[in-house]
């Protein structure tokens, strides 16, 4: 459910700053220069953030500035490797038969950061907590398919008739069991993400109760403690320092502080003078160059992010209800040259609405129609009498950084479709979103979606379902909805893929949406560090960044 | 521009070397001056070509604005024969933008000035006139207007009304509605001035109605302080359109306009510095001729000023 709203700076690079949008650059103060080195740790390792959405809470974070902090702080049932497969990390195994009830067995060893060792009471805890929807956690849908959700967040203005999640029962120490509403041979992969955290006994004031100051001052379980409690919106350095009782080893530096931000220029100056570290996006004027100045110091990998022209298939204009003119805008839109310019390459063409950082993505599979060729596009578009039909409206956000390629879109198709286009700028996505779900929308508008977990599901139910949560275009197909149950029901997700991706089909098929872009993570680190890896959630393995 | 039936008693003549026998009126002998002053000479040059420019942008651009002219694939390159002042982000031809670009800057300075020197005028002279309450309202509105910073005013109207219909008109709109009191206010003190005079007495006892004398006696002799300070309100609403394209109320996309141009250049501005420089240079250029025209004109209407 992780729409994003783009790049809260300019022409925006990473997901780091398109997923915490959300908190509208809520920082107070910028100018983190030299002078908050001096109040973190002497020779840590610094790492660029924007400032967290909120309280360091694993289930209230779901933009990538938290999450970077917990990932340090916290250790999950699961972890992903450099192919974006899971990984077991606290958990011993994760198994079930029937792809609905899951057992999983933890690790010994694993201790929270006052010497307390990781019980499976703490993860039933968390996710009691922040499934519960009197709690107000960002992560709260995560838990949507588990069973008993619906008691905890009965929707708007009832009552919950429960505090627990009926699906989950702990059976031991080191064991609990999970039910879910339906098969999902991917839920596995979900649970390395942040909102399935453990929460430590200390955590709660009372049972389901979260002690006011633990966001500030948290206990956790991986190879980083907090070394002093910090206070959002006033300290702009949140300070780490190595937990030497942590069950995989010792991290290789002593600490770690991270330097909030709110301006991406102003980090990268410091990158550069060797008062940061580690930045895992770069501001997009910085790109050109950073190639040449950091050399192997420059990170550049996919990342999750797609970005989308959508239309109102259902309630909008006429030629947004039409898919071979969708389908003519699509082969209209040259999306190389709008990568190589507008993103001086930060983007690469898209053509699969499968992104290419999960299993299941078929390079090519849109096939001729993310093909640039205006002649084929032009035929097309005349003989489904796409001229008659007005002039074609696209709507962006333009606090996230869109215009240029939005009306590098619009050029796109006046020229090679000979039809009006006028880009339409508002004030904020949540605007757009607002009027799609009241079906007072009718133009395209621009889209885009950073993954929760990785799985192809991911990318498909949430936007293409039938009443998926995210679900903006009006897609609604019963054989997709079909072929994604079955992929979710085969036994592992290797076998569900092929299901996936003929669901994929379908979508590529009518076009409910364009994709126009992948994402793709640009980072830079200084000389001070070496062994710098950024994962699909673009977070920073610090467990195994070194000095130089 | 001469008016033979001005009474000798004008205001404000001093003496002059006139060539031509006729009797010296204030507009002769302004005239007279402009004609002699550099300053006019180059100032008004530079507005006429502006004027043609915006009057007719075809004869002037070498590939047009259509979007057919732009090639992303050239975007941001320098200075070529084909692209005179380089291309911009989109690969749109730079200096064919700035020349249709002159338009809306022309249109919106002109029309501001004209719309707000006869609204502002007309209510200076009906308060100026008559006095009492006429006068009281019609400065009590004016300080309304007046005590709302003109920048801020006019974002706040283009936000609440422009949303939907951004163009030339709004931007039209908010910027006469938020500059008209000025005009009210410097009318105003002129009629006053003008009304006390001999020759309006005169008129008066002469049995002329309130209309003849106002169009007739006190207009001629109040309106040039009005004159003035609109050419020199033009430079401003150029600059304002300007300022309100930049921060995205004023007008929008398609359309052109050069605070618009500098607004999508200023994110590459070290990468590309073109499309932010030419566009900025022709505002420039556009203010400072209008703004050297309004010293001009001011101070020959208005010596007791130089």
């Amino acid at each position: 459910m992780r729409v994003t709203k783009g790049a809260q700076i300019v022409a925006g690079t990473a997901l780091l700053a398109l997923a915490v949008a959300a908190c509208g650059g809520g920082g107070s103060s910028s100018g983190t220069g030299s002078s908050s080195s001096a109040a973190g740790n002497a020779g840590a390792v610094r790492v660029e953030i924007a400032e967290p959405q909120h309280d360091l809470i694993p289930g209230n974070t779901t933009e990538t500035s938290g999450a970077e902090v917990l990932n340090a702080l916290f250790v999950g049932l699961v972890d992903y490797d450099a192919d974006k497969k899971p990984y077991n990390r606290v958990a011993e195994s994760i198994e079930s038969t029937d792809s609905t009830t899951w057992t999983i067995k933890l690790k010994d060893g694993y201790k929270w950061h006052n010497g307390e060792p990781v019980t499976a009471q703490n993860f039933v805890d968390s996710w009691n907590f922040t499934a519960n929807g009197a709690n107000a956690q960002e992560g709260n849908y995560f838990f949507g398919s588990i069973k008993g959700y619906d008691d905890l967040n009965p929707g708007e203005g009832k009552t919950p008739t429960a505090t627990t999640l009926s699906g989950l029962k702990v059976v031991d120490d080191k064991t609990f069991t999970v039910e879910l509403k339906n098969p999902f041979s991917g839920f596995p992969t979900m649970l390395g993400y942040t909102a399935f955290y453990p929460l430590p006994k200390a955590a709660f004031e009372s049972e389901g109760k979260l002690k006011a100051d633990f966001g500030g001052n948290p206990i956790g379980n991986g190879p980083f403690k907090i070394s002093k409690p910090w206070k959002r919106g006033t300290d702009q350095t949140i300070s780490l320092v190595r937990d030497d009782n942590f069950k995989e080893g010792k991290a290789k530096v002593d600490a770690v502080d991270f330097k909030i931000y709110t301006d991406l220029s102003t980090a990268f100056n410091d990158l550069r003078a060797g008062n940061l570290d580690i930045m895992d996006q770069l501001p997009p004027e910085g790109i050109a160059t950073a190639k040449n100045e950091f050399g192997d110091r420059y990170i550049e990998q996919p990342s999750s992010g797609i970005g989308y022209i959508g239309f109102p298939t259902k309630n909008g204009a006429d030629y947004a209800k039409n898919a071979d003119v969708r389908k003519a805008i699509s082969m209209a839109i040259d999306r190389k040259t709008i990568t190589e310019t507008v993103f001086s390459g930060t983007r690469v063409p898209a053509d699969d609405f499968i992104s290419p950082v999960v299993s299941g993505y078929r390079q090519g599979a849109c096939g001729e129609a993310c093909t640039y060729d205006p002649a084929k596009a032009k035929a097309l578009f005349d003989q489904a009498g796409g001229a008659k039909m007005g002039t074609i409206e696209i709507g962006y956000n333009a606090d996230g950084g869109h215009k240029e390629w939005i009306e590098a879109v619009a050029n796109n198709l006046r020229t090679n479709l000979g039809v009006e286009v006028t880009p339409k700028p508002v004030e904020k996505f949540a605007a757009i979103l607002e009027d799609l779900g009241n079906k007072k929308w009718s133009g395209a508008f621009r889209m885009a979606w950073i993954m929760d977990y990785p799985s192809p599901e991911n990318y498909l139910r949430p936007q293409f379902g039938s009443g998926g949560s995210s679900n903006y275009s009006g897609f609604a197909s019963k054989e997709f909805d079909d072929l994604v149950t079955q992929g979710d029901a085969a036994k592992t997700l290797d076998e569900g893929i092929k299901f996936y991706q003929q669901a994929d089909d379908l979508v590529l098929k009518e076009m409910p949406y364009i994709p126009v872009y992948f994402y793709q993570t640009n980072g830079a680190y200084s000389q001070h560090v070496k062994n710098v890896k950024i994962d699909p959630f673009e977070r920073i393995d610090l467990f195994n960044v070194e000095k130089a | 521009m001469s008016n033979d039936t001005l009474p000798s008693t004008a205001p404000v003549q001093p003496a002059k070397p006139v060539k031509e026998s006729k009797p010296a009126s204030l507009w002769s002998d302004a005239w007279y001056d402009l004609r002699r002053n550099p300053v006019f000479i180059i100032g008004g040059a530079m507005l006429v070509l502006l004027i043609a420019i915006s009057a007719f942008p075809g004869l002037f651009d070498t590939v047009g604005v259509d979007a057919k002219t732009c090639s992303l694939a050239q975007a941001r390159k320098g200075i070529t024969s084909e692209h005179w002042f380089g291309t911009d982000n989109l690969g749109c031809d730079v200096y064919s933008r700035v020349i249709w670009g002159a338009r809306v800057s022309i249109i919106v300075g002109f029309v501001s000035a004209i719309v707000t020197a006869i609204i502002g005028g007309a209510l200076g002279l009906l308060g100026g006139f008559y006095g009492r309450w006429v006068d009281v309202l019609l400065s009590r509105i004016a300080e309304i207007f007046f005590a709302v910073p003109s920048i801020l005013g006019a974002l706040l109207i283009l936000a609440v009304i422009g949303r939907d219909n951004a163009g030339i008109g709004t931007v039209v709109l908010a910027l006469s509605l938020l500059a008209w009191p000025m005009i009210l206010r410097i009318m105003r003190a002129a009629v006053i001035t003008a009304k006390a005079q001999d020759y309006v007495v005169a008129a008066r006892a002469l049995g002329a109605g309130p209309g003849r004398i106002m169009i007739r006696h006190i207009l001629p002799n109040a309106v040039a302080p009005v004159i003035v300070v609109s050419t020199i309100n033009l430079g401003a609403f150029i600059a304002a359109e300007a300022a309100l394209s930049f921060l995205g109320v004023g007008i929008q996309s398609p359309q052109i306009s050069w605070g618009l141009m500098i607004a999508d250049a200023r994110n590459r501005f070290l990468e590309a510095p073109l499309p932010l420089l030419f566009p900025a240079l022709f505002l420039s250029l556009t203010i400072l001729s209008v703004v050297m025209l309004g010293d001009a004109v001011r101070d020959a209407l208005d010596p007791k000023l130089r």
